[in-house]
């Protein structure tokens, strides 16, 4: 897997041929304007079978553009879309019944119950037999903790119950592959362990998992790979292990001899720099106990050397941020290829 | 997990199965039930109006088809049905259009349908199914109600006729019948040009305003003396032509015409309705 900034059109080809049965979906330069105004350019997205793709970016980033041209529910100006190995639009009858999907929150009728509103989704979904309906909608109640409140009216349901509802519709069947479009919107601490608990679920079982979120924990927590949008386009993408490493790992020391340390260090070509009450040093080209060998040696008070993970909010910060200005180009250094 | 059991649906059990839903899903609505008791009330209401006038009076009064209404039961229904074809039936028409595209839209449920999937074309036909068999329902619903208040209020001594003879029980009903069936078809070419409109919007009002709108400016310029020459393309005047059915023997051509005005605006609805949903962004 590849993690490509600035020409994630890069990444596309290294996995054809050999590996193109194993790709859940994948979009080729997807375009799609509105007016005047350019939602999704240039995305070249990659979701491999059996993974759980986060689909990271801030508000208006073009998460919810790509997701529903995905589904074939908007056509895009320019790019191909081949979801579960046929092109879309065209084979849209043919994988979409694979598909389930929650797209911009949940949609369904007030007046109707939530039973009622998920029989109405069932007698739509082709791969249920007509005999099977009534249990699927139970099952799927059932499966999303929404049994007991089946009988209400949705129009009296919390926006958790809705989500929850949406849910249900999605997992209707069995799928091949999930949308999921903000999924923990909505929902308490308790609601959102029980989707984090429902996407594992779906990956044990080898369901392709798809889910657009901003919630950066969320998206650590739950995925297998990660692709950043930032205003239309891929700005990152890979599997999420590979991106944190990408991100570059440090040590912070501790020390009140910083000045010693960071001397110690310099000799030894080994980079630093100074933090409030201690130092930050670059894992590149060496590891923890050599650092901590170097500074003891020196002569320096060592308190606490800790391994500075790199979160995915920081990376997300410096990938989002990255274009803004110019200053941060030394930021994104560290991720191969760089900014553009 | 859920495992499937049983034999996976045919293209054409499918479709069976999507129709059953679009009307399971039309008769769960309350402003349906609520309109089609509304629309039950109009021969009630006309049926005890006129017994009443006819109770106060003792005879005479009333022109045109109110006049033969006395001691004439079975024309109440095709009399209750003409005067709600001028506005009521429309309206309920354009609520049903609107309702099926645009409202699904705004609800977020066309979504659903779409990635079910269900192909855009095939969403039209079971939105157009929906349309026509609740327009059918609702019509006969009323002729029936018609039926049984006329009968009641007014007695049955079989239909007088426009052309001043009486028909039999027998020949009133067929002639009632038809009626039925050509009130449906306006009905339904009324919603078709809805449905054209509901491809086109997410506010269901906007739907309705506009059929309701376009039914008043019809009405206007087919009042317009120096307009005549537009009579012939709007809706609203192949009304009157349908009254044909009460005269005896009865004359087609008019029928046939207001029929056939009808199916333009149904063929041009759906088409537009098509050509708008197959692109649309959902």
């Amino acid at each position: 897997m590849t993690t490509s900034t600035s020409a994630p059109a890069t990444a596309a080809p290294q996995n054809d041929g050999a590996k193109k049965a194993a790709v859940a979906a994948r979009t080729r330069g997807l375009r799609k304007v509105y007016g005047s105004t350019v939602a999704v350019d240039r995305v070249d997205l990659e979701l491999p079978e059996g993974a759980v793709l986060g689909m990271l970016g801030p508000n208006g980033s073009g998460k919810t553009t790509t997701i529903r041209m995905l589904l074939g529910l908007v056509r895009p100006t320019q790019g191909e879309i081949e979801l579960l190995g046929k092109p879309l639009p065209e084979g849209a009858e043919h994988v979409l019944p694979h598909v389930g999907a929650l797209v911009e929150g949940p949609g369904f009728h007030p007046f109707l119950s939530g039973r009622e509103n998920l029989l109405r989704c069932a007698a739509f979904e082709p791969l249920l037999p007509s005999g099977s309906v009534r249990q699927a909608v139970e099952d799927a109640l059932e499966r999303v903790g929404l049994a007991a409140a089946a009988h209400r009216r949705y129009r009296g349901y919390s926006l958790g119950m809705k989500q929850r509802l949406g849910l249900a519709a999605a997992l209707l069947v069995h799928r091949k592959l999930i949308v999921l479009d903000e999924p923990t919107n909505g929902l308490d601490p308790a609601g959102t362990r029980e989707i984090r608990r429902i996407i594992a679920d779906l990956h044990a079982a080898g369901t392709t998992v798809l889910v657009s979120s901003h919630l950066l924990s969320e998206v650590e927590a739950t995925c297998t790979h990660v692709c950043v949008l930032h205003r239309g386009t891929v700005v990152a993408q890979g599997e999420l292990a590979d991106l944190l490493q990408a991100g570059g790992s440090a040590l912070q020391v501790i020390t009140p001899d910083v000045e010693a340390a960071l001397t110690a260090l310099r000799h030894a070509k080994i980079s630093a720099r100074p933090l409030e009450e201690g130092l930050r040093v670059e894992l590149t080209g060496t590891s923890a106990p050599a650092v901590v060998e170097t500074l003891v040696h020196a002569g320096v008070a060592v308190h606490e050397a800790t391994k500075w993970k790199t979160g995915l909010e920081e990376l997300f910060a410096r990938l989002t941020e990255a274009e803004e200005s110019e200053h941060s180009l030394s930021a994104v250094d560290t991720l191969d290829g760089g900014n553009r | 997990m859920i495992v499937d059991q049983g034999v996976l649906p045919t293209r054409g059990g499918m479709l069976v199965r999507q129709l059953r839903s679009e009307l399971r899903w039309m008769l769960r609505r309350p402003r349906t039930l609520i309109g089609l008791g509304g629309l039950c009330l109009v021969p009630i209401v006309v049926g005890f109006g006129v017994w009443l006038a006819t109770r106060d009076e003792g005879g005479g009064g009333g022109a045109g088809l109110e006049g033969i209404l006395r001691g004439n039961g079975l024309v109440l229904p095709i009399f209750a049905l003409f005067l709600s074809a001028g506005l009521l039936l429309p309206m309920v028409a354009s609520i049903w259009s609107a309702d099926g595209l645009a409202g699904e839209s705004q609800h977020g449920t066309l979504r659903g349908l779409l990635i079910a999937p269900v192909s855009r074309v095939r969403l039209l036909v079971i939105k157009f199914f929906g349309l026509a068999a609740m327009s059918l329902f609702a019509v006969t619903m009323m002729a029936v109600v018609g039926v049984v208040s006329g009968i009641a209020f007014l007695g049955n001594d079989g239909m007088l006729t426009l052309s001043g003879n009486v028909l039999t029980t027998g020949q009133a009903v067929g002639r009632i019948a038809l009626f039925v069936l050509l009130i449906t078809f306006q009905m339904i070419s009324i919603g078709a040009v809805g449905l054209a409109i509901s491809a086109c919007t997410e506010h269901p009002l906007v739907v309705q305003a506009s059929v309701m709108a376009g039914f008043i400016v019809f009405a206007v310029l087919g009042n317009l003396p120096s307009l005549d020459w537009l009579d012939p393309f709007l809706i609203t005047t192949a009304l009157p032509g349908l009254l044909d059915v009460m005269r005896d023997p009865m004359p087609t051509e008019q029928l046939w015409d207001s029929t056939f005005l009808a199916a333009c605006y149904l063929v041009i609805g759906l088409s537009l309705a098509t050509m708008r949903l197959v692109t649309k962004d959902s």
